[in-house]
């Protein structure tokens, strides 16, 4: 009796094991289940994503697409497991640039270049260069234009005896000190916290201290790279920024996922934000009063004396992109291309991303954009990506993932006063 | 403890335990099994991962290629994860120095009969029904320079940057991490102190020891083998805390609070370098078990000795 | 410790009565926030009462899929707890009274597995959950905490199965009970306080967890409340309320079983520890 008690009870726990072990009760990681699904940030351009897919859904119960929604850095947390686990969703929201690259080094996304020609005919063709890897297309952008621009509250300028955003570099730091004997404690916000916000400022510096060819020497993998005299010049002047509390003291508690920077600008605490282009959006549905004002002014950043860089280049994102995971089953990228060559871009998507105050990255949209209630921003933006000789991929996104990682961290470093821009360049140098 | 409602079959013997004569060996093996396997695949066989994986390199999205001791090298050199060794020790020195004391006295404190300290003890109890995640997301929005506590009171030094001034974030976290805490350890304290049997104070008072003799004489003494337990579960738990830290600044500012732990997770979920990551792993793992041991030789020799000695 | 003397414990009671100030302040503000008006967040005092307060953000956190993690909570809670008390109550016994070497070894072995942080195998075990299939399941929570969880409980339940009197094993045995009878029969009743304990102390852990659901699972669906307190920090950017309700809403289950089983909840936090 006892023999075969002892027996059962053995059983009893092997079966359990096992069943637990196959994964019994859990959903199939691998595709899914069967709908196609994306994952979508939220804020900038959510508007437009979800009227999209929205619409899709109703117009094809049977092959809907399930959406997911994050905010900018809890994405960014998630994506690289889900990727790797083969669990990613099938539609993978993307900067282009280093990430993708090791995406496709891996064979997680498809290649899209043959099936979505419809798509690529409605593309400003630069916009669909950003998302070719090897002369192949892995990504479609699926948003606005994301120069960065100098936002700037007009009442706070005036009220420091300021006329407008500045157009040279010894302009900002005069105008800096005007603010602050103004009393206004943060002349410029910063999301410090978020850090890639900080990203902005020396693309822009390097830019017009060096042209493009300081960053681009980091991406080569020159050696030293970081310690180019362009690149230091343009690190130096951030610590003149800094030194001269430009952007407070408490920038490194301001949240830009919380749109906590442009709050402060709206709300009257910051004269100035140098942000991407996404913001615009984020004011219209945050503050509509101040964006509708006249307070809110746009201008493109300032002009070094005796720099290399021509003052008309841009940095930012091209647009945000969608890649197709590789993983998913045939019906899911089936839905995935259809989507694509049919709904992107179609004649809602623009009107909303115009609506919203976004440029979209269509051929032939100049004349929607003067005719839309933006029209004064959108035409600007439109005209500096238009205008721009070179268009500079934030760096975070242009470069692999350890070095973007660890020069955000050193960046925050640089402007927290901890690093010297020479330790900077070494610690980046070392990290390349 | 009593014995007697429990069994049922309620035969009781005053006899003192006799050793059983080896009829049988007792229960088989076999029945700790499944809690040895599980143990043996999901921890053991990890830890040895994490071992194997500090020797490769892996972005996450590959497959593992080996490389030696090159992470090796490059993590113990990198000066991140010096700074994050020595953030670790500052972080669970100070939180030591913070919570011992602050637990002890509470503890004793509750263990007071009075009715009003029930009530205390009831309350105190509130913060560990939170969790890491609750707490780090209400103190972000507590300690925000522009709208939390220091505008609610009015007092302007409140309203600091304590979470993005590279120099304030590490006391603040000290402070929040020790709000979750001593409601635990104090709670050790107090189950200890009640134990220390009253005839010892009895003793003391007819001795005419004051207040303060009494606690440095006898209160602290017996609560030896608690301070001792404590203080371990303490120290291995500061060097190894990760879910507040990770919720309120994610590292930062910077590299302020970088610990070892979330140089660990950066390292691997944000730089994808897993054998970097599993590098710093293997280093949390040595200094835990290091640790334990360490505290408990200091204090586990005299663990078997009862505190009721001489009674 | 009756209070002998007649003079009040000054000292003790000032630090006592400003932990508590300490402690309840917080609680205080997050309550409050919950039910403030989203617009009054930035104009008004942070620790007034508010004077229009509305469940809206609650509404919102609940319209926003909570139950589910709640429901993902409960479900991983309950699995985790019920089968680590099992497998361990059933280890604890052969360690107390098998005899042999091999069952000395698997204490000592499971000893140092209380000083493995769990943190830092966080890299290989999401491999292995990748491996098995397991990703994004609730199976990757609750496979690796029974693991985690089992070192301690066996450690508390070891200290509770020693008390227990030979003589009953003796006893029972003489009446042809087996071994598995014994464990039923007689360690399970008299070792309940223990067990409930080291139930509850499991449960608290597991029902907190924050790392493992980072890591190893990924669909709004597999979420577990700490996690979507997390998340919820996306969604609601600037909602505060919002936020701190939905902190309130993941501390009111616990806080249901504090008022209810105090005393169990409160040793089970000590269990082990003070022995």
């Amino acid at each position: 009796m006892r023999g075969n008690k002892r027996l059962a009870a053995i059983g009893a726990a092997a079966s359990a094991a096992a069943l637990v072990l196959s994964g019994c009760g859990g959903t199939d990681p691998g595709s899914g289940g069967e709908d196609a699904t994306a994952w979508v940030l939220t804020g900038g351009s959510e508007a437009t994503f979800r009227s999209s897919f929205e619409s899709w859904n109703s117009d094809n119960a049977d092959r809907e697409i399930k959406t997911d929604w994050f905010g900018n850095d809890a994405y960014k947390e998630k994506i690289r497991t889900a990727v790797g686990s083969g669990s990613a969703p099938t539609f993978i929201f993307n900067w282009a640039g280093g990430s993708l690259a090791d995406y496709v080094g891996n064979d997680d996304v498809v290649d899209l270049t043959e099936r979505t020609k419809e798509l690529q005919d409605r593309i400003v063709p630069s916009v669909l260069e950003s998302g070719m890897i090897d002369g192949k297309l892995y990504a479609v952008p699926n948003n606005n234009a994301q120069p960065v621009i100098l936002f700037t509250n007009n009442k706070v300028l005036e009220g420091a005896g300021i006329d407008g955003a500045p157009t040279t570099f010894d302009e900002l730091l005069d105008d800096v000190a005007k603010l602050k004997r103004a009393g206004v404690d943060t002349p410029i916000a910063l999301a410090g916290q978020s850090q890639w916000p900080e990203l902005m400022w020396i693309q822009y510096l390097a830019d017009r201290v060096g042209g493009p060819e300081t960053f681009n020497a980091v991406i080569n993998g020159e050696p030293d790279a970081w310690s180019s005299p362009e690149m230091l010049k343009a690190l130096g002047m951030i610590t003149q920024l800094v030194d001269a509390g430009a952007f407070g003291d408490k920038f490194g508690s301001v949240v830009a996922d919380a749109n906590a920077d442009a709050a402060l600008l709206h709300t009257g605490k910051s004269g100035m934000l140098l942000q991407g282009a996404w913001t615009y959006s984020n004011f219209l549905t945050d503050a509509p009063g101040f964006a509708e004002s006249g307070d809110l002014g746009f201008a493109n950043f300032p002009s070094v004396a005796g720099g290399k860089g021509d003052p008309a280049n841009i940095v930012g994102n091209p647009a945000n992109f969608w890649s197709v995971s590789a993983k998913a089953s045939k019906e899911q990228q089936d839905t995935a291309m259809d989507y694509l060559n049919d709904a992107m871009y179609d004649e809602e998507y623009v009107d909303t991303l115009i609506e919203n105050g976004g440029v979209p990255v269509t051929v032939g949209a100049e004349q929607k954009l003067a005719d839309s209630e933006q029209a004064p921003f959108l035409t600007f933006a439109y005209d500096m990506v238009k205008n721009a000789p070179n268009f500079q991929l934030s760096w975070d996104q242009a470069l692999p993932a350890s070095q973007g990682q660890a020069l955000l961290t050193n960046l925050s470093q640089l402007f927290l006063g901890q690093k010297t821009p020479e330790e900077f360049a070494k610690a980046m140098n070392d990290a390349s | 403890m009593t014995v007697a409602d429990r069994v049922r079959e309620p035969r009781q013997t005053t006899s003192p335990p006799v050793q059983p004569r080896p009829r049988r060996v007792g229960p088989p093996l076999v029945m700790s099994a499944p809690a040895m396997a599980f143990f043996a695949f999901f921890a053991i066989v990890p830890l040895v991962g994490v071992v194997i994986l500090s020797f490769t390199t892996w972005d996450g999205l590959g497959t593992p290629t080996w490389a030696g001791t090159a992470n090796w090298a490059g993590v113990l050199s990198d000066p991140v994860t010096q700074h994050a060794i020595r953030l670790s020790v500052i972080l669970t020195v100070a939180s030591w120095l913070v919570q011992c004391p602050t637990s002890l006295l509470l503890g004793v404190f509750m263990a007071g009969r009075q009715r009003y300290r029930a009530v205390y003890s009831v309350l105190f109890f509130l913060p560990l029904l939170f969790s890491a995640a609750a707490v780090g997301i209400a103190y972000k929005s507590l300690l925000d320079p522009n709208f939390g506590l220091g505008t609610a009171l009015g007092i302007d030094w409140l309203n600091k940057d304590w979470l993005g001034d590279p120099s304030l974030s590490m006391p603040t976290l000290v402070f929040v991490i020790a709000w979750c805490f001593i409601p635990f350890h104090s709670l050790l304290y107090q189950a200890a102190a009640r134990q220390i049997p009253p005839s010892l104070y009895e003793a003391a008072t007819l001795d005419g020891a004051g207040r303060t003799a009494t606690f440095f004489h006898i209160t602290l003494p017996q609560l030896k083998n608690t301070i001792v337990t404590s203080s371990t579960l303490m120290i291995v738990g500061s060097l190894t805390y990760f879910d507040l830290i990770f919720v309120m600044t994610n590292g930062g500012p910077g590299n302020a609070t970088r610990v070892l732990p979330l140089d660990m997770y950066l390292r691997g979920f944000r730089s994808y370098d897993m054998g970097g990551a599993a590098v710093v792993g293997v280093l949390l793992v040595v200094v835990g078990l290091a640790v334990s041991f360490l505290l408990n030789r200091l204090g586990g020799s005299s663990r078997m000795d009862s505190q009721m000695d001489g009674l | 410790m009756r209070a002998r003397t007649q003079r009040p414990n000054v000292v003790g009671g000032l630090v006592g009565t400003l932990w508590l100030v300490v402690t309840l302040v917080p609680i205080y503000y997050i309550v409050v926030t919950s039910v403030r008006p989203r617009a009054d967040y930035f104009t008004s005092n942070p620790l007034s009462i508010p004077a229009e307060p509305t469940l809206t953000a609650y509404r919102e956190v609940l319209a926003a899929d909570f139950t589910k993690y709640l429901v993902n909570s409960v479900v991983v809670t309950v699995a985790t707890v019920a089968v680590t008390v099992a497998l361990s109550l059933m280890a604890a016994y052969v360690i107390v009274h098998n005899r042999s070497a091999l069952s000395r070894r698997a204490f000592e072995v499971l000893l140092l597995g209380i000083a493995i942080p769990i943190q830092a195998t966080i890299v290989p075990v999401y491999y292995l959950i990748v491996r098995l299939g397991l990703y994004d399941t609730l199976w990757a929570l609750i496979l690796p905490s029974i693991a985690f969880a089992i070192p301690i409980s066996v450690l508390i339940l070891v200290n509770f199965v020693r008390d227990i009197p030979r003589e009953l094993f003796e006893s029972m045995r003489l009446d042809g009970a087996s071994e598995w009878s014994l464990l039923w029969r007689l360690v399970t009743p008299m070792t309940m306080p223990a067990i409930i304990t080291v139930a509850i102390y499991d449960a608290l852990n597991v029902w907190n967890a924050f790392l493992f659901p980072l890591i190893l699972t990924q669909s709004a669906d597999k979420r577990v409340l700490p996690l979507s307190l997390w998340t919820f920090q996306g969604s609601f950017t600037v909602n505060v309320p919002a936020i701190l309700a939905a902190v309130v809403l993941s501390v009111l289950p616990l806080l249901v079983v504090y008022a209810i089983g105090r005393r169990f909840l409160v040793s089970g936090m000590t269990a082990g520890f003070s022995k």
